[in-house]
């Protein structure tokens, strides 16, 4: 771990990221920005008023081909780094803290910790049908004494991890080195 | 809307002209030069993402796929936008 030195005893319990549906959704407006330079010409020969604007698409030509270049590299380029963001956010769970790594953008990296024997409470929110059926939620790690919380959303299986934290916070102090 | 149809857009050329006599800058030549300050762009934002990936992915395995296969599309592209027809794109060109 670069982000946060493992204390002796600790060790990590589980990951969690972002449900891959929903990072899927970050997806496709990339997806459909890269096949508008083949969809729309063909689009273009459906609609009769329009046709006449089909042949502005012609990848044949030196400058056609480096547009339509220019413009697969830079959407391919873009969902790309939305992956990247996607997978450097993180929650990570040991067995005596969650730490919580946000990667905002390039060179903007937030990593907080809460350790477990401070969490009072945990609470899990699915909203909605297709949440219910992927298993797609939030969770929300609050402690005692400040009203400092830690929330994820859009993770897969809340209710799975509620359970994993909660089992490590009734864990006696001892056992998690707290 | 407009009441004539769009024309392909063609080079600059009429600009060209004011250009030292001895410059002899072909369109071209503005097109390989204008891809090549791209594809510098893009190395740029890639060493960025990759030093992301390396430093902070907790030396995950998905790293090095993840890296090759942008590596591996991304020059696919780009020889693409410099040289001229891709077999994977053929039955997609209009």
């Amino acid at each position: 771990m670069r982000e946060f030195e493992l204390e002796p005893g600790e060790h990590v319990v589980l990951e969690a990221r972002k449900h891959w549906f929903l990072f899927l959704g970050e997806l496709l407006p990339y997806a459909i920005l890269l096949i508008l330079p083949f969809a729309l010409p063909k689009l273009l020969v459906l609609a009769p008023p329009m046709a006449q604007y089909a042949s502005v698409f012609d990848y044949h030509t030196i400058l056609g081909r480096a547009g339509l270049g220019v413009w697969l590299l830079i959407w391919w380029t873009s969902a790309w780094g939305a992956f990247t963001r996607y997978f450097l956010n993180a929650w990570v769970l040991t067995n005596m803290r969650i730490v919580n790594i946000k990667q905002r953008r390039y060179f903007y990296r937030a990593v907080s910790s809460l350790f477990l024997s401070r969490v009072q409470d945990v609470t899990t929110d699915v909203n909605g049908v297709l949440s219910s059926i992927l298993g797609i939620g939030d969770i929300k790690v609050q402690t005692a004494g400040e009203d400092i919380e830690f929330v994820m959303k859009g993770i897969p299986h809340p209710e799975k991890m509620r359970d994993v934290i909660l089992r490590y916070v009734s864990l006696k102090p001892q056992n998690t080195g707290v | 809307m407009p009441d004539q149809p769009l024309q392909p857009f063609a080079p600059p050329t009429a600009l060209l002209q004011y250009l030292p006599s001895g410059l002899n800058i072909s369109p071209g030549l503005v097109v390989t030069w204008t891809l090549y300050a791209v594809f510098a762009f893009w190395a740029l934002y890639t060493l960025v993402a990759i030093y992301h990936w390396l430093k902070y992915s907790h030396a995950s395995w998905i790293a090095f796929p993840a890296i090759a296969v942008h590596l591996v599309v991304s020059f696919v592209i780009m020889s693409y936008a410099l040289s001229g027809p891709a077999y994977f794109l053929a039955p997609y060109l209009p």
